[in-house]
Parts: C-alpha cells; sequence; structure tokens
C-alpha cells in the first residue's frame, strides 16, 4: 500500500488510509474543525493521487474503524458478497472510477458490484470524482423500491411532503399539506417531523393524515418522524404507521447519542413488517447527513464523507423504502458554505445510490451558514439531473418547525416541469383525477388547498 | 411546586328558560400545552359531558314568578342522579334566558341556586351571551371554523330568537327578536287559546287578527301569525333596517350583517319541528305541548328555504343552550400571572374599563383617568370589589409597563385604602410582570390579582376561581347580570 | 402641484405630438405610443423628498387567484405560521412571495453575523467582552472557541466583576444579535426589579461577544456564582430573528451535561413578551435557587 506521492516537486506522505481518505476530500469546515483536512491544495491533490493507486483490496483491509470495536463496520463487512468482493479486488479506485463513468457500464452492472464494494470503496471512489462526474455517474443508477406505491420508477420525480408545525397544531399541520398536494408534492411519503415526542402527539398526527389519505383515495405513504423508539410505541398500539423512520449515523458512538443501535432496528423493521399499515415490502425511512458524527462529537477521527458512506452502509441492510440526505442540515461547524452543500449533496447521492440505495436529497440550508436560496436552487437541479429519487417539499420553502430552508412546493413543480420528469404513477392519476395536474402541468387550479374544503 | 401536567375540573351549566329547565355537568381537562422549553401555556384541552339532566318544564308559581325552591329541588335532584355533592363542583354557570330573564325574580332563583350548587356557581345571561352558549353548545360554531363558512345559529326557544353569527368559530354578531314557540298557549291537543303573550298581541295587530284568550282557532286561521312571526325571524338575516313588526318585536339592536349569511342552523325548543319531514296538519299536532311550537318550526323552515338560506343540522337541538353554558363559560388567564393574595375564589367582581382609547402617557394622567371612572360609578365607598380591566398597556416595553403600574396604583389609592384586594385583568400577555411592578412601586404588601390573556370589555361582572394548575391560571367565568338591565 | 404639473405635461406633449403627426413626422402608431406613455403617472425626476416607499403587502394577505374558498384559505393562513396561500407565477412564487423570503433570509443572515453596536452596549450600560473566536466566521466554525472566554476576557472578568454573588447575568449575542438588542431593554430590567424584589443579591449583567451556551460555565468558575443566567440569541428562522433563550444552571462543574441546564426560549415580541418573561425568569430563578439544582435534577425535586 503506497502512501506517498509526488505532485510535480513536491512529495506528500501520509500515515494512514484513513488520513489520506480525509485529506482526498474536497474542502469542507467540519474535517477542518476536526483537523484532518489537507492543509494545502496540493496535499488535498496528492491525497487524491494515493487513493486513485490503492486497490479495492488495500481498502478492505483497513476499514476506518475496526470491525471489533464498531458495529456499523461489523454491518458493513457481514452485508458484502465476498464472491463479488474477490472478482474486483484487485481493481485500482482510479480504475473504479473509470468504470462507474465507462459507457459500457451500465446501472445494472453498477448494482452488481455494488454488493461487492465496502462503504470506504464507495467513498474513496468519489472523492475522486467532479461535480459532473457524480452527477454523471448518479444518473445511471436508479434504485426502485416499494411501500404502498413504487419510488424511484424511471421518468418520475417524487416528493415528500412535510407540512411541520411548530405545537404540532392538527388544523396547522393540515392547512400546509393541503397547499402541498395541491401543487403535487406528497407522492414520496408525507412526513411530519413532530415538536413533541411522545405516542400520543405521533398517534394523533399518523390518524389524521391516514385518515385523510382515505378519504381522498390519496396513494402514498405516512410517516411522523418521532425517534423509532416512540413509532414503535404507537405502532404497538395500532398507530397507522406505513414507513419506520430513523435518523442514523456512520459511527457506533454516533449511534449510541442517536438512541439507536442495529438491535432496535432489527426490531423496529420486524414491527414494521408485522404490525404496520402500509404494503411493503420496503418499511423503513432513514435520514443521514454528513457531519452529524462530528456535531455529535462521535467522529473517531474519520473525514464527514466517509463516515457517510458507512451510514449508507450501515442502512442497506434494511431494505429502506427511501433514504434522505439533509448534509445542509447539520450546521456552519460542518458545512459551512452553499459551494459546500453542493458537492456534499452531489457526493452523498452518487454514494448512496452505489449503495444501492434509494436516495433522496434536501439540498437544504440553516440560516447560520454561508447559503442562500441560490445555491439551494442549484443543488436541487443537479441532484434532479443525477436522478435523486425524490426531493422534500415545504410550503414557501420554509420549514417555520425546524427553522431551516428546503425545497418548496414551487420548486417541486418547477424540478419535475423543467426536466420533464412526471409524479409516481399512481400519484399523476390521482392528481389527474383532483385537477391539480394535466399532461405533466400544473392546472389553473393547482396551488389552491381550499379545494379539499367543499 | 408539584406541577401536574394536566388537572380535571367539572363544570355545570343550568339553563333556566320561558318554558324549560335543564342542567349538564362536564368535565374539563386543563393542561400545560407548551412542550419542553417554552413558557407554560394553560388551556382546556378537552370537554366532556358527563351528565344531561331530563328536561324538565320551568316551574312557576304563577305566569310571572318561577317557583325558585322548585328549580333547587330540580338541581338537587339532578346531582344526586349524578352522583355529585355541590362540593364536586369547580365551577358553571345558571342563565335565565328567554321571557325568564325579563322577570324580576331572577335574583331569587340565583340566591336559592348560589348556596348549594356548588361553591362556585353563579348567575351568567343576557341575550348575547345567551345566543353565543347555544351556537357553541349546537356546534355551530365549530362548523364555521371547520367549513369555514360564515354560520348563523338561531336558538328559538319559548319566548325569544336568539341569533349568533358565527366566522371562523368566533361569535361575531348577535341579536335577539321576542318571536318563540311559547308566545300562545292552548289546550294541550286542542284548540282553544288560553293566553296570549303581549309579543303575540303586536304580531296578531300587525296581521290584523283578533284572536282572544278563551277562543278557538283553526289551522288556517292561526297559520299567517305563525307564518309573520316566523318571516320576522328571517328578515333579521336579510337586512339590518327593520321595519313594521320585524322592528317592534326586536329586542336588541338588529345584526349588522357585516358579512352576508347563507348557512342557518336551528336550536332549542322549536328546533326538532324545523328539522322534521313534515309539518303539522292538525290543530292537535300543532298544540301538542300547548303551544304552537311546530307550527312556528315548519314555519321558519319554509320562510328560509324560502329567502336561500341553506339549513344545516346542529349537533344539539333542545339542549344546545345548556351544554354551550356548561362546557364553554370557563375561560383561563394567561399562564403567567401574579397572585398574591388568599381571597380566591372571588364572585361578581364588577369590571371597570377606564381607558377609552389608549392609555395615557403619565401616572399622573392615567391615575386621573381611574379616579374619574372610580367616581362616576361611585366604587370607592361602596362594598363591591372591583376589577379594573383594559387591552394593554401604552406598548409592551418595560417602561410603558412600569408607568401603568404606577398609574393605577396612584388612581386606586383611595380604593385601596379600604384594604380591598387589587384586582387588574388585562388583555395583552404582560400580566405578571405588571404585578410585579405594581409590587414594587407600592409601599406596603398588597393583595393582589394581575391576570392576563382575557378579553372582559363587553361583559358586567366577573368570577374568579381558585388557582388551578399550582397557581398558574385561574378559571373565570365572565357575566352579565340580568337584573342589572 | 404634482397634479398641474402632469396635466400641464400631457397638454405640451399633445400639443407638440399633433403637430410633429400633422407634418408627417410621426405615424399614429408612433403618436399613440408616446401619449399613452405620457398618460401614466409616472414623474419624469424622482422625487426624493417624497415619503412614499414600498413596502410588503400584510403577510395574512391571500395570494391566489380566484380561490375555490377563499375563507377556507385565509383561515388556513391563520392556523400555521408556513407559507401557505401564496399563489404562483407559472411553477414559480410570485414577485412578492420571492422577495418577502429573500428580505426574512437577509435579516436573518444579518441577526447572525453583524455584530450587536457598541451604541447599545454603552445605552444599556454593559461591560463587553469576547470569546476565544476572534470573528463570526470562527466562531460558527468553531464552537469550542466559542465555550470559552478570550484571554483578555478571563483577565477582565476576574479583575471587574464581584464574585460570589446568587445570581451572574450574562448577555450573549450567540447567533443572533437581533435578539439582544430588540429583547434585552425589556427584559433585563423587569429582571432586575424582580431579583432586587424578591432580595437577591445579583452581579452586575455583562456582555459577551461570539458566545454560546457553555461559556456560562467558563465565566461561572471565575465568578463563584450560586446560578449563571445567559441570555442568548437564537438561531433565527425565516419567521423571526429576535427569539432570544433564557440557560440557567446552578453551580456548574467539569461534569456538567447539557440536562443541567433550565431552559426558557421563543423570548421575543411574537412569543413570550420580554418584560413578561422577565418577571417569569425571576419565578424560575427563586426556584432553582431554592432546590439548589437546575435541569433535569430541579424537575425531578418538583
Amino acid at each position: 500500500m503506497i502512501l506517498k506521492a509526488k505532485v510535480y516537486n513536491k512529495i506528500f506522505a501520509f500515515q494512514s488510509f484513513k488520513e489520506v481518505m480525509a485529506k482526498a476530500n474536497e474542502e469542507k469546515s467540519g474535517d477542518e474543525l476536526v483537523g484532518i483536512a489537507a492543509k494545502s491544495a496540493s496535499e488535498r491533490v496528492a491525497a487524491k493521487l494515493v487513493l486513485s493507486n490503492l486497490t479495492l483490496e488495500d481498502i478492505y483491509n483497513n476499514p476506518v474503524i475496526p470491525y471489533e470495536e464498531d458495529e456499523v463496520t461489523r454491518a458493513i463487512y457481514d452485508g458484502l458478497n465476498l464472491r463479488i468482493y474477490q472478482e474486483i479486488k484487485s481493481w485500482t479506485v482510479g480504475y473504479l472510477r473509470e468504470y462507474v463513468l465507462d459507457h459500457k457500464t451500465t446501472g445494472e452492472d453498477l448494482a452488481h458490484i455494488s454488493r461487492g464494494l465496502t462503504s470506504e470503496m464507495i467513498a474513496a471512489t468519489a472523492k475522486l470524482m467532479s461535480t459532473m462526474d457524480l452527477v454523471c455517474g448518479s444518473k445511471k443508477m436508479r434504485v426502485q423500491s416499494h411501500c404502498n406505491t413504487t419510488l424511484g420508477v424511471p421518468g418520475t420525480l417524487a416528493f415528500r411532503c412535510q407540512p411541520n408545525h411548530p405545537t404540532d397544531s392538527i388544523e396547522g399541520m393540515m392547512a400546509s399539506l393541503k397547499e402541498g398536494l395541491a401543487y403535487g408534492s406528497g407522492d414520496a411519503v408525507i412526513g411530519i417531523n413532530p415538536v413533541e415526542d411522545n405516542v400520543e402527539t405521533v398517534t394523533r398526527l399518523l390518524e389524521t393524515v391516514k385518515n385523510f389519505m382515505i378519504k381522498w383515495e390519496i396513494p402514498t405513504q405516512n410517516c411522523v418522524l418521532a425517534h423509532v423508539t416512540t413509532q414503535m410505541k404507537a405502532l404497538e398500539k395500532g398507530a397507522p404507521v406505513d414507513l419506520v423512520f430513523q435518523s442514523i449515523a456512520g459511527t457506533q458512538k454516533a449511534n449510541d447519542a442517536f438512541g439507536v443501535s442495529a438491535a432496535i432496528l432489527d426490531e423496529a423493521f420486524a414491527l414494521a413488517q408485522h404490525k404496520g399499515s402500509a404494503t411493503g415490502p420496503n418499511l423503513m425511512y432513514f435520514e443521514t447527513g454528513q457531519g452529524s458524527e462530528v456535531s455529535l462529537d462521535a467522529h473517531l477521527g474519520v473525514d464527514m464523507m466517509t463516515l457517510e458512506a458507512r451510514t449508507y452502509g450501515y442502512a442497506r441492510g434494511y431494505r429502506p423504502f427511501m433514504t434522505n440526505n439533509v448534509s445542509g442540515f447539520i450546521g456552519p461547524e460542518t458545512i459551512y458554505s452553499g459551494r459546500e452543500v453542493i458537492r456534499a449533496d452531489l457526493e452523498d447521492l452518487f454514494m448512496g445510490k452505489l449503495h444501492g440505495l434509494p436516495m433522496g436529497i434536501a439540498p437544504c440550508y440553516t440560516n447560520h451558514m454561508k447559503a442562500d436560496q441560490n445555491d439551494q436552487e442549484m443543488g436541487t437541479l443537479l441532484c434532479a439531473m443525477a436522478g435523486s429519487n425524490f426531493f422534500m417539499g415545504v410550503p414557501g420553502g420554509d420549514d417555520v418547525m425546524l427553522s431551516y430552508q428546503d425545497t418548496s412546493y414551487h420548486d417541486d413543480a418547477s424540478t419535475r416541469e423543467i426536466l420533464g420528469l412526471r409524479p409516481l404513477p399512481e400519484f399523476e392519476k390521482w392528481l389527474e383525477k383532483m385537477g391539480i395536474l394535466e399532461n405533466g402541468k400544473l392546472t389553473e387550479r393547482a396551488g389552491d388547498p381550499s379545494i379539499f374544503d367543499k | 411546586m408539584l406541577e401536574s401536567t394536566n388537572q380535571r375540573i367539572t363544570s355545570v351549566g343550568i339553563d333556566i328558560g320561558t318554558t324549560t329547565t335543564q342542567l349538564v355537568i362536564s368535565q374539563l381537562t386543563i393542561e400545560n400545552t407548551a412542550s419542553g422549553t417554552l413558557v407554560p401555556r394553560v388551556e382546556i384541552t378537552d370537554k366532556e359531558v358527563i351528565h344531561r339532566s331530563q328536561i324538565y318544564f320551568t316551574p312557576l308559581l304563577d305566569r310571572d314568578l318561577i317557583n325558585a325552591a322548585a328549580v333547587s329541588q330540580i338541581v338537587e335532584s339532578e346531582y344526586q342522579a349524578a352522583g355529585l355533592t355541590p362540593e364536586m363542583i369547580d365551577t358553571g354557570a345558571v342563565i335565565i334566558t328567554g321571557e325568564t330573564a325579563k322577570k324580576e325574580n331572577a335574583k331569587a332563583i340565583i340566591d336559592a341556586l348560589a348556596g348549594f350548587a356548588g361553591d362556585f356557581v353563579v348567575a351568567t345571561a343576557g341575550a348575547n351571551l345567551e345566543a353565543i352558549y347555544a351556537g357553541k353548545g349546537s356546534g355551530a360554531a365549530q362548523y364555521s371554523a371547520q367549513r369555514h363558512q360564515v354560520t348563523v345559529n338561531i336558538d328559538v326557544g319559548g319566548g325569544t330568537s336568539n341569533y349568533a353569527v358565527f366566522h371562523e368559530g368566533k361569535a361575531v354578531d348577535s341579536s335577539c327578536i321576542n318571536v318563540g314557540g311559547h308566545l300562545i298557549e292552548f289546550d294541550r291537543q286542542g284548540d282553544r287559546i288560553t293566553y296570549i303573550s303581549e309579543p303575540a298581541k303586536i304580531a296578531l295587530e300587525s296581521t290584523g287578527q283578533r284572536l282572544q284568550a278563551g277562543e278557538r282557532v283553526t289551522l288556517p286561521q292561526l297559520r299567517p301569525i305563525v307564518k309573520a312571526m316566523a318571516e320576522c325571524v328571517v328578515d333579521v338575516l336579510k337586512t339590518s333596517t327593520h321595519v313594521g313588526l320585524t322592528k317592534e318585536l326586536l329586542m336588541t339592536p338588529p345584526l349588522q350583517l357585516a358579512q352576508s349569511i347563507r348557512k342557518v342552523m336551528i336550536s332549542g325548543g322549536v328546533a326538532d319541528y324545523v328539522y322534521a319531514l313534515n309539518g303539522p296538519t292538525t290543530m292537535a299536532e300543532v298544540t301538542a305541548f300547548g303551544d304552537f311550537g311546530p307550527l312556528l318550526g315548519w314555519e321558519l323552515r319554509v320562510s328560509l328555504e324560502k329567502a336561500g338560506f341553506v339549513l344545516e343540522k346542529p349537533n344539539e337541538t333542545v339542549r344546545a343552550t345548556v351544554i354551550g353554558t356548561g362546557t364553554q363559560s370557563v375561560n383561563l388567564s394567561g399562564s403567567t400571572i401574579h397572585l398574591q393574595e388568599n381571597t380566591l375564589p372571588l364572585r361578581n367582581v364588577m369590571v371597570i374599563s377606564p381607558f377609552i382609547s389608549t392609555i395615557p402617557e403619565t401616572p399622573q394622567k392615567i391615575a386621573e383617568v381611574v379616579k374619574t371612572q372610580m367616581l362616576r360609578l361611585q366604587v370607592d365607598h361602596s362594598e363591591g370589589v372591583v376589577a379594573i380591566a383594559m387591552r394593554g398597556p401604552r406598548t409592551m416595553s418595560f417602561a410603558d409597563i412600569s408607568i401603568l403600574a404606577q398609574g393605577l396604583l396612584l388612581g386606586l389609592e383611595d380604593y385601596l385604602s379600604t384594604d380591598k384586594p387589587l384586582i387588574i385583568v388585562i388583555e395583552a400577555d404582560c400580566g405578571k410582570v405588571l404585578g410585579q411592578c405594581i409590587s414594587a412601586s407600592a409601599n406596603r404588601s398588597l393583595e393582589m390579582v394581575c391576570i392576563d390573556q382575557l378579553e372582559v370589555e363587553n361583559c358586567d361582572y366577573i368570577d374568579i376561581g381558585k388557582p388551578l394548575m399550582g397557581g398558574r391560571v385561574v378559571p373565570v367565568v365572565l357575566k352579565t347580570l340580568v337584573f342589572n338591565r | 402641484m404634482a397634479v398641474a404639473n402632469n396635466e400641464l405635461e400631457k397638454v405640451i406633449i399633445q400639443s407638440v405630438m399633433e403637430e410633429l403627426a400633422k407634418k408627417g413626422l410621426l405615424s399614429q402608431k408612433g403618436k399613440d405610443h408616446v401619449m399613452s406613455a405620457a398618460m401614466m403617472d409616472t414623474p419624469i425626476v424622482p422625487n426624493t423628498e417624497s415619503k412614499e416607499m414600498v413596502t410588503f403587502p400584510p403577510q395574512e394577505e391571500m395570494q391566489i387567484s380566484n380561490p375555490f374558498n377563499a375563507d377556507a384559505v385565509k383561515a388556513m393562513k391563520k392556523l400555521t405560521p408556513a407559507r401557505i396561500g401564496i399563489g404562483r407565477a407559472g411553477t414559480r412564487p410570485k414577485t412578492m412571495s420571492l422577495l418577502r423570503f429573500l428580505a426574512d433570509h437577509a435579516v436573518a443572515q444579518d441577526a447572525v453575523f453583524l455584530d450587536v453596536s457598541e451604541e447599545f452596549l454603552q445605552r444599556m450600560n454593559l461591560m463587553s467582552v469576547q470569546s476565544a473566536a476572534a470573528s463570526k466566521d470562527e466562531f460558527l466554525q468553531r464552537p469550542d472557541l466559542g465555550r470559552r472566554l478570550s484571554v483578555e476576557a478571563v483577565k477582565t472578568v476576574s479583575e471587574k466583576c464581584e464574585k460570589n454573588v446568587q445570581v451572574q447575568i450574562l448577555i450573549v449575542d450567540g447567533l443572533s444579535s437581533s435578539a439582544i438588542e430588540a429583547n434585552i431593554p425589556d427584559l433585563l430590567p423587569a429582571l432586575m426589579q424582580g431579583l432586587k424584589s424578591s432580595g437577591i443579591k445579583v452581579g452586575a449583567p455583562f456582555f459577551v461577544k461570539n458566545g454560546r451556551v457553555w461559556i456560562q460555565d467558563h465565566v461561572a468558575s471565575i465568578v463563584n456564582s450560586d446560578l449563571i443566567i445567559s441570555l442568548i440569541g437564537e438561531r433565527p428562522g425565516l419567521g423571526t430573528a429576535e427569539s432570544l433563550s433564557a440557560y440557567m444552571i446552578y453551580r456548574p462543574n467539569e461534569n456538567t451535561v447539557e440536562a443541567d441546564r433550565t431552559v426558557i426560549s421563543n423570548i421575543h415580541k411574537g412569543g413570550i413578551p420580554p418584560a413578561e418573561a422577565g418577571a417569569h425568569l425571576t419565578d424560575v430563578i427563586k426556584q432553582i435557587l431554592a432546590a439548589k439544582a437546575s435541569g433535569v435534577k430541579l424537575n425531578q425535586q418538583k
């Protein structure tokens, strides 16, 4: 394993694979904060150069966190298809990048090798890719999943309608939900972040939305994004849970801080299968984001991007219906600017897809970052071109409960129309029946939440 | 400092109307609904009716005199039926409605009831409030909020019809007209008139009929009179300028009709006949209860539909007012208030709103206004306890709140010299800091209740209950006492 | 005056046009075009003296053209602060929605990135010290630096602050300088009055620039107060950039965790008004002092 590189007249020597992985990253404030980022532009390129020459076997032999010490590492290695790994272990990372981008390589091919790739291998590949590389690679991969409806159908773009309310007011939430549906948002899921993480609130929100879905025959899925254990209690009591949600991270220590473990997730998945209200087979909804391990002080000296890849490695065993990335939500100490967010979003989309996950992106930002609406819209369009399965839908782009900005209902409709993408098939039929959409375009009637108030 | 997250209180509502007397007992759940790090916000989160009485005919000694003793017996027996004793009742209201409210003996009932109808049950009435309670009890208020449509509730009782207009759940307009099903009395299931009330005489005159008590009457003879009365009720929904019979029968200013009305709900004793499949076809059907309620109900429906109004069915008809009274009469103060006294509960606290528009700029000027008003109402030397009510300080700045505190203290000097408690009711969310400022400015310790987030502008008296939720809030009943009108 | 000028202007333009048209120097279409421009009441020279200005329409205004049930949309807007009932231009927001969003974001960013003004600190008579974070950029990217005082600040606090008081009040900019300027003028005097009336000994409040919540632990270790309270700017949302939180802790030490703090949030004119919050905080502080505990430990004693 060669850890030394010469960039023109300068020689850079690295101590470990972990250091190479960190220094090969594009600039992000979280890696700076931890003190593992490249010290110069040349050092960054040197790290990429070293990385390009490493074989997948080198990486296999050097997990960034030891197998014995970390549940996430174990999930990644235990889930690996060793036969496929054996076939490709002599590939270098540089070759893997070219293989991904090669015209002859199809999405099917990538889905196949995906099973023989550890998360570090996938992260390493993405570190060698530019913005357009990431879009080209991502676009090839299409991951479908099914809960009540099918997500990821080619030619479609779906949205999670996110009608959050600062005090969990049912009426207030419903108002935002109706507005979202009237813009065609909500085919991925109707997903609410509650303020109060308790069984009563979660059940009340789930039942309200489910009844509304039944009354108006809306083909979608239902989810309240409380802590997984709260949702499990609600499920036990008979609440109509279509999707079980949880935030997860790339180290066992960070997952401990989130209050989750493989054992809890296993139990949740089993409970969703036995007592949930959805068809399945995909019943889980995960959220992830670069930097969560840093903000929880649980990064163990590993860079944010690699940890994010490991999170996907952890997630894939649960065959989620959807995995949403919220890197822009974590904060300026991890991702500082609009440029950093866009880069992270594209990396995450690519890495998630190469893990075989049905990825969506929230190209979002908070008010204490150096980012604005323009950055967000650029990120959204790039991720849509890269074939994100879904985005969020927030009224006017302003989440009044979580206090951050995300794709608006308007952005949802715009992105579909710009790229000629359609809602999920069942949902499109429903939108047409409601007179909201016609030939893939919003009708005159669209955007009016009062169409539900007869 | 034990603070439970919720508490239940038992509330009684008693409606003594022209024709019927009813009672409901409900349980209100109050809870701190604010999450984690927010300042507590205590609200009524659930209202459950746990006991509904029979519907009694209001016991009368004679036509003008209610049998107070009999009313209290009714209440007593209903408490027994519900398995409750007066001590178990936390709050509530007695509402004396319709024709009965005009009668001079209302005070006697209230006195007869206050003794044992729970520590905290008191009289509340007034046509406007009654109308609003009925509309809340019938479900009209809720309908207007859920369907986002202006909805009027007309509670048609024995003597009066009370209108309350609701917009998004809030009462925005109310009125009362002297039309009811009991204004002419008959032999039961017969056709002989036994009594004709004053308003009915006016209606007779205007329709050119000459009926007298003791006469027999046919349905074709009676119908035009009842129709005329029903049309008066509908007129009030159509215009705000009235002539003729409608004008004569209106007991309060008419509806303003700032927003046009399409949806109508009818509650009260007559309501069931409005929603019946067929109208009465014989005099015996009309006078089944010794009055003409069934005919009035049917004619009202005909007139409403002819005028293009859409009738919606209420959740409650004859019990609307009592349910509204039982479940809606209690308000909670804001959750940051200043209490420094031991005398709660306080009953029949006279409300004085000294500031007509804005609060003056200096303590001296504020004091002047307060003093003038207290003098005008001759409060200082009377026995009663008063509450000073206002919308808020000039601004929500600490400086303006301090100025208001000083002004109030100065203005109430004489009143406070008699050792009465200082009671302030303020709409803006600044009760606690205003109380603190008053305390800090006073050179002695004061008995004080300074509560906020209550609108008391249009009421004459309030009852302030014992503090709930570890002293966070107090329940307040707003009332208009009939015998002062 | 303006009206008269306009009228005169129109008359002049019209006669010139007519003369030109007569001479065949101007087509009918050209004449119409110029006249229609002249008919518009746009002054040719901007009047900088005028008090007229462009503002946003009221937030509650319903922006949907021809809604199915306008009352329903208006009612829905009242039920949530979310941006609903805002209509659209094609699939995009209307101009006013877009500009309002930009304005709200601008206000939020200014709250984060601008400092509390010197003038404000002087007016409030507040001593000012700084955390170890030298700039806003550093403050945002290095949370660790915002959690402790600069070397110079340690010296200032050691020298100037009264020691062993019952309560020390800190005013910390945190993520919103606007929250400080908007709330402290009414909150601080109400809180000081409440504590004084209760006979509680309070050290002189002072201001910490580029500070985070945990900096209170560092200050407490120097002034040795029983209780330390930070009044700190919250991360702005687009709804308000002026929200303030109060974090209180009883005798913090190196084992202190987040749950040991008692927090009251959402202090601003649209939440709990600052003066009322001051009175409420007095009660909370009294409880903490009596229980000799804060945060979860305080709740367990209740």
